[in-house]
């Protein structure tokens, strides 16, 4: 079931398409036909409430959850119910909730652990020394724990491992989640950037009006139903969106 | 690989066959089992005719050994006794229930025999356990019960139904006693013993009362509990402490593991022991570390006494092999059991009774035994030496 | 008093590497399954067995030479890698969504399944005439005859059997007191199990901090889902994993059987539960805990013994871990050091 789109989507090559998604934790339906696309080069939000099934959906897409129907296709490739660690390879990465950083390990073996599929050393170390450009302080704490790290950081590090494995569709899930208003900025800058240099982007977030300003694009889930989409300006702009979560 | 591979098969194999290789007993484990001149007594000819007594053992599982060696001691008391004349002019059979050396099996087993089988005489078991299991459905049924080498005291305290033909645990710590006091001529011994057995216990609490009686002096008590495989540390206390002897009142596993690690440690020093160290298996573990040991058992095939050495010839000429304790005391228990039979004006379970209790310088081969009110026989043990691979006689201590 | 000090000090960390060995098995498997394998004890002592029958098959000149030596160690590693794969994939794999619960139950089936599988009766009766070797080995049920040195039983039965000697004890140092009345002894076995066991766990150490499949392990042992989400393969590092502490457990029941000479095949159980105390001590998944509380546990053990009374060593060993437990209840290492395997 697709909702009504408000605004218009420029056309691009579709590179996530997702359709008639269903994900259930026993008898409890989390994700109900959910049908969701990411062109190439696109940032799409995917914003609602707790427990609406935005986190469900990203993981049903990287392979974490098995979805009970619906496919998920990748460049055309169909990956519905491929194991994480194989999707990976297919070229999406997911940062999850919660970062997911590992604590025993160091901030440079997390980044390498990042690119555990390549083989391409000479690359690897280019795109580390890019992350360390993108984020001075990782490379000042490379030897450190990552457990160490402040909230802030930890995110940078999330992300920029997640970009180890030179992903054509980056997924995060909820990347501004207990950080200080300047380190978000400062991440959604960088998402941003890295948009610009051609990457798509499929995000989750509860801070909607940052989502809804940084995507193209964007839906509306609601218990595990799409009920809005359009563009991230336009339902800025809408007065339901306002309402129900902008606070306003 | 190949070996893992092999053992993969191995294991296969053993879980595929379960049923043949533990049992490696021949015969079926239900088996029933009739010696002496008549072959089928009970099914074949009325009951009139064959006295039945009954055995319970351990022909299949752990303690087969054991069972089987009895087994062969109490068929040839019986052949022996029908060659005689069998008892008031009628043969004897031995009915004879494997019990897998279980005590729920024993238990069924000695029900059968009293209810079905209808016995006089139950003869069995060797573990104290089993015997356990079996002596108050012989009490409860009044059907008198020998048992030929339960040792633990509890045996016989179930009712005064339930007898036995070898001496009780604490004995044993006597004759260790007088022995190393007397004839070793030690006067400091120090003691390991397994805190978890009851029998290791007893005859630990007996040894260090009766050797302080006598004069010597107990240097120490060390301790360890049955499973433990590393003694180093006692060990080494008790090396402090120079001993003249040391007292292991356990099991050969055990014992053989001590003996070689106190040798490794340097500690020189003559071991002592009970029965528990009688297994072929000493050896095969402790090697020659046990060698210049002394036990205490019930039986030595080198016994120079001339019943001791008629008993071996006979049982050699039938079995082709030199009896054990467990075989002369099977013997012991049937002959027990037989000379009663004959005294009793009747043969009913409690006149059989009554008889077995006044038991008197009966001429066993594992000793002279006179039961005592306790129904335990009041009789002497021989003191053994360790030697590369086998034990040889030293002495008779009597009670 | 010094001399009884260094005595019973070899007899403690004797003790104590050994545990160590086998405590880093249930501490590596614990951190990225989240499941004490209680059958870890009883591979060790499959391990043994393995290691019994290869001294066996070479004959004791062979087994005592060098290349048997290690013929002895790498085989029995080797199958117990293979066991530790087999059970991890047919026994755990299938329930690792399950509850926790299900998991434990299962490892208690296993360890009693080994233990006792390994008191049934298999014999290897060996070629009599050695030269016809196509002939091979032979399996039979039938027990061997005394004396019959090229027959063994394997899957021995309940009982206890002496572990072949690979290795000749020869006394390396004797310092004796002025007069004569003390002294102390270190065997040749006593060192070179020491150096073992310590090249065993530098090589872990290597392994696990130095490598990326070290890398790994530690990544899916922290969180195994967002491992995956990086493309580390879950699956095959966590039957490395096992396959990794089973080897040690093999390592560690071949010294052990060196050290105490006997093998049975309840010894898993009775070693497994002083390693387990020991890796929960040093606070479990945690693999400087787990070395740290099996010397400790060693050196509590001996030190019990010593001062008190024998009667006492596994009751304060225990309590020692109930002490710990009631203090630090994530382990003497547990979460604040966070090298967590």
């Amino acid at each position: 079931m697709q909702p009504e789109a408000l605004g218009t989507r420029a056309p691009r090559a579709p590179l996530l398409e997702v359709e008639g998604l269903f994900v259930s934790y026993g008898a409890i339906t989390a994700l109900k036909d959910v049908t969701l696309s990411v062109g190439q080069g696109e940032v799409v939000a995917l914003i609602g409430a707790n427990g609406a099934g935005k986190t469900s959906t990203l993981r049903a897409v990287s392979g974490l959850l098995k979805p009970a129907k619906g496919t998920v296709r990748l460049r055309g490739d169909d990956i519905t119910g491929l194991k994480a660690n194989l999707v990976v390879g297919k070229g999406l990465a997911h940062a999850p909730e919660g970062r997911g950083i590992f604590p025993n390990l160091t901030v440079q073996e997390n980044l390498d652990l990042g690119a555990w599929l390549r083989r391409d050393t000479a690359e690897i170390a280019n795109d580390l020394e890019q992350s360390f450009a993108r984020f001075p302080v990782l490379k000042a704490r490379r030897l450190q724990l990552a457990g160490t790290l402040s909230g802030g950081e930890q995110q940078m590090l999330a992300i920029s491992r997640a970009l180890m494995s030179r992903p054509t569709l980056l997924l995060l899930d909820e990347p501004s989640l207990g950080l200080a208003p300047q380190v978000t900025q400062t991440i959604f800058r960088m998402l941003r950037e890295v948009n610009a240099a051609g990457m798509s982007i499929l995000l989750v977030e509860q801070n909607a009006h940052l989502a809804l300003n940084l995507a193209h694009w964007a839906y509306v889930l609601e218990t595990g139903e799409l009920v809005m989409q359009g563009g991230g300006k336009d339902l800025l702009a809408s007065e339901a969106i306002r309402k129900a979560y902008l606070g306003e | 690989m190949r070996l893992s591979l092999l053992l993969a098969c191995a294991a296969v194999f053993t879980f595929g066959c379960e049923k043949k290789t533990t049992n490696t007993d021949p015969k079926p484990a239900d088996v029933k089992q009739a010696v002496g001149d008549t072959p089928k007594p009970a099914d074949a000819k009325p009951a009139e005719e064959v006295l039945l007594l009954g055995e319970v053992g351990s022909l299949t599982g752990s303690e087969a050994a054991f069972g089987v060696s009895t087994r062969d001691g109490i068929a040839m008391a019986i052949d022996e006794a029908n060659e005689a004349g069998g008892v008031k002019g009628k043969k004897l059979a031995v009915r004879v229930y494997d019990d897998q050396s279980k005590p729920e099996e024993a238990a069924s087993a000695v029900t059968r025999l009293i209810t079905q089988d209808k016995v006089l005489v139950i003869l069995g078991e060797v573990a104290s356990s089993n015997s356990l299991a079996m002596a108050p459905k012989a009490q409860e049924a009044k059907i008198p019960m020998i048992s030929p080498s339960s040792t633990n005291p509890k045996v016989t305290e179930v009712g005064d139904y339930i007898f036995r033909v070898c001496f009780i645990d604490p004995f044993q710590g006597y004759v260790m006693a007088k022995y190393s006091h007397d004839e070793l001529k030690f006067k400091d011994v120090a003691i390991l013993t397994d805190k978890k057995s009851a029998y290791s216990e007893g005859l630990t609490e007996v040894f260090k009362r009766k050797f302080t009686e006598m004069g010597g002096k107990i240097s120490g008590v060390e301790s360890y509990a049955k499973g433990d495989t590393d003694f180093r540390a006692q060990l080494t206390n008790i090396k402090k402490l120079r001993p003249q002897g040391l007292y292991v009142p356990g099991y050969y596993q055990d014992v053989a593991v001590i003996a070689e690690q106190a040798r490794e440690l340097g500690l020189k020093v003559t071991m002592m022991g009970g029965d528990g160290w009688d297994s072929a298996k000493l050896f095969e573990l402790g090697g020659t570390a046990v060698v210049g040991s002394y036990v205490s058992n019930h039986y030595s095939a080198d016994d120079p006494s001339p019943r001791v050495q008629e008993f071996i010839k006979k049982y050699q000429a039938r079995y082709k092999t030199t009896p054990d304790s467990l075989a002369a005391l099977g013997y012991d228990a049937a002959r027990v059991a037989i000379d009663a039979m004959k005294r009793a004006t009747e043969l009913t379970g409690p006149a059989i009774r009554d008889q077995i209790a006044t038991t008197k310088d009966f001429p066993g081969v594992a000793g002279t035994i006179t039961l005592d009110a306790n129904r335990n026989p009041v009789k002497p043990a021989v003191v053994l030496k360790v030697e590369e691979g086998k034990f040889t006689y030293v002495s008779t201590v009597a009670p | 008093m010094l001399y009884d000090l260094a005595q019973h000090l070899i007899n403690a960390v004797a003790s104590g590497t050994i545990y160590a060995l086998v405590a880093l098995g249930y501490t590596m498997v614990y951190g990225v399954l989240k499941l004490i394998n209680f059958a870890h004890g009883d591979v060790m002592m499959v391990g043994v067995y393995v290691g019994y029958a290869v001294a066996f098959l070479l004959g004791r000149q062979a087994a005592s030479s060098f290349l048997g030596f290690m013929a002895v160690f790498l085989v029995a590693m080797l199958a117990c890698a293979v066991l530790g794969f087999i059970i991890e994939r047919f026994a755990y794999r299938p329930l690792r969504e399950k509850s926790r619960l299900t998991a434990l139950i299962t490892a208690i089936g296993i360890s009693f399944a080994l233990s006792y599988g390994f008191q049934l009766d298999v014999t290897l009766t060996k070629a009599r005439d050695e030269v016809t070797q196509a002939e091979g080995y032979r399996l039979t049920s039938t027990p061997c005859a005394t004396g019959d040195e090229h027959c063994v039983t394997i899957l021995p039965g309940a009982a206890a059997r002496r572990f072949p000697t690979i290795i000749e004890s020869v006394e390396w140092v004797n310092i004796a007191s002025a007069d004569g009345l003390n002294e102390v002894r270190l065997l040749n076995w006593q060192v070179m199990s020491f150096l073992i066991a310590v090249g065993l766990m530098v090589a872990l150490q290597v392994l696990v901090f130095r490598t990326r499949f070290g890398k790994a392990m530690r990544a899916v042992s922290h969180d195994h889902r967002t491992a995956a989400l990086l493309g580390i393969p879950v699956d095959t590092v966590i039957a490395g994993t096992f396959m990794l502490g089973s080897a040690l457990a093999a390592g560690a029941g071949i010294l052990y059987a060196i050290k105490d000479k006997q093998v049975q095949p309840l010894m898993g159980m009775y070693v497994g539960l002083k390693a387990f105390v020991a890796a929960v001590i040093g606070g479990i998944g945690n693999l400087k805990g787990a070395v740290t509380g099996a010397l400790l546990l060693g050196l509590c053990e001996e030190g019990v013994v010593w001062f008190g009374s024998s009667s006492w060593r596994d009751a304060v060993a225990f309590g020692f871990l109930i002490i710990v437990l009631l203090v630090r209840p994530e382990g003497l290492f547990g979460r604040y050091v966070p090298e967590k395997v």
